[in-house]
């Protein structure tokens, strides 16, 4: 009986020796797990922080190169004003009206975006004309015409070689902004959609807006006069989809116009 | 035994396994899969120990950045090289750099944890 007792003891005690063994080791891999995940969550949290002031950095650095970029090519289409018989706030608006059109025509919100930076660009081209024509008094003779018309051409080539989609989109702009819905407009009498969304906004925008401006050399035309001629261009100079958005939301229009209207100076 | 060599990866570092006793793992550890990407290296110590391990075995691990599941590898590793030492010189470099927190931290865990081992803190 003694020795069977034993016996047990002897078994219960290896029992004993072994349960020691494996939950000193069990207890050495927890601690062990849990210094794991305090390192762990220590170092996500460092890591997390740090993420986040690089966002913040590129974020930074995003909104700098998006204002530079939209400063230069709002410098570029005031080069281009300078150089047309446009003053003032001319290229505002025209970016402002396209912003709308752009928006009521149904295109994305960064396009309208884009079109609203792209469209102060369409007469970049106008750099590159000659003096002698451009600053010629009275009406154009057919040559001088013909010289002034490559504006478009030359507007284009200049921004044409851009990968940057804003300047693609000023390309665009600046080579379609004088073609017309019935295809007798330059440089390639493109006609109806054949002509990019951006031009047929942008050659709206630019008419309206030059009609009804005073300039040196002519009184800006009252509105009735200007919605008459609208009317009359409609699917013919003009995308009757764009005339159409323009008579619905007149009011707004006009409110652009009032907002950012020609000071007395210039 | 031959030397096992890995090489780096984007995720995994650079292993040499040389069997004249130097054992180098430099880089990146975050495998997808930790565990088997470990595997063959586990497996080439065991074998080094128990056929013909050198007079003094010299581990260098720069690892700069590592997931916790290479955290817990690692400590089975050392675990291998304790089970060894006592027969065996084994000597560690933790290498790390000065601005490496976390890598100079697991250093120090890996000192507290494994007291019979030989392990130097190195910073670059």
């Amino acid at each position: 009986m003694d020795i069977h007792e034993n016996k047990l003891v002897g078994e219960i005690e290896k029992l004993r020796e072994e349960f020691v063994k494996t939950t000193e080791k069990l207890i050495k891999d927890v601690k062990r797990q849990d210094k794991i995940m305090l390192r762990s969550d220590k170092r996500q949290q460092q890591e997390y922080d740090e993420l986040q002031k690089k966002f913040g950095e590129v974020e930074a650095l995003q909104k700098e190169i998006e204002d530079t970029q939209k400063e230069v090519v709002f410098t570029m289409g005031a080069i281009g004003e300078s150089r047309s018989k446009e003053t003032g706030n001319h290229v505002k608006r025209v970016a402002e009206y396209s912003y709308l059109f752009a928006k009521y025509y149904g295109l994305a919100e960064e396009e309208c975006e884009m079109l609203k930076q792209a469209s102060p660009m369409h007469d970049i081209g106008k750099v590159a004309i000659p003096d002698s024509v451009l600053n010629k008094p009275g009406r154009f003779n057919e040559e001088e015409r013909a010289i002034m018309d490559t504006h478009a051409q030359l507007g284009y080539d200049m921004l044409k070689h851009s990968n940057r989609s804003l300047l693609k989109a000023a390309a665009t702009v600046a080579y379609e902004h004088h073609e017309k819905w019935d295809g007798t407009g330059y440089p390639n009498k493109l006609a109806g959609e054949d002509i990019h969304i951006y031009g047929r906004i942008t050659a709206l925008a630019d008419v309206f807006d030059a009609l009804g401006s005073d300039r040196v050399y002519k009184k800006a035309w009252d509105d009735e006069k200007i919605f008459k001629l609208f009317k009359e261009e409609r699917a013919k100079h003009f995308d009757p989809k764009l005339i159409d958005i323009f008579f619905d939301n007149l009011d707004q229009f006009l409110e652009i116009r009032d907002s950012l209207k020609d000071t007395i100076e210039d | 035994m031959e030397i096992l060599k890995i090489e780096e990866t984007k995720y995994t570092p650079e292993i040499v396994l040389d069997p004249s006793g130097t054992i180098s793992l430099k880089g990146k550890s975050y495998p997808e899969n930790t565990f088997e990407f470990y595997a063959p290296v586990m497996k080439w110590m065991e074998e080094y120990f128990a056929e013909s391990p050198a007079d003094t075995t010299v581990i260098n691990m720069e690892i700069i950045y590592f997931n916790s599941s290479s955290s817990k590898l690692f400590f089975d590793f050392f675990d291998l090289l304790e089970e060894n030492a006592e027969e065996n010189t084994v000597e560690i470099n933790w290498i790390y750099d000065e601005e490496n927190e976390s890598a100079e931290e697991a250093g120090e865990d890996f000192i507290e944890d494994f007291e019979d081992l030989n392990i130097k803190l190195v910073q670059k």
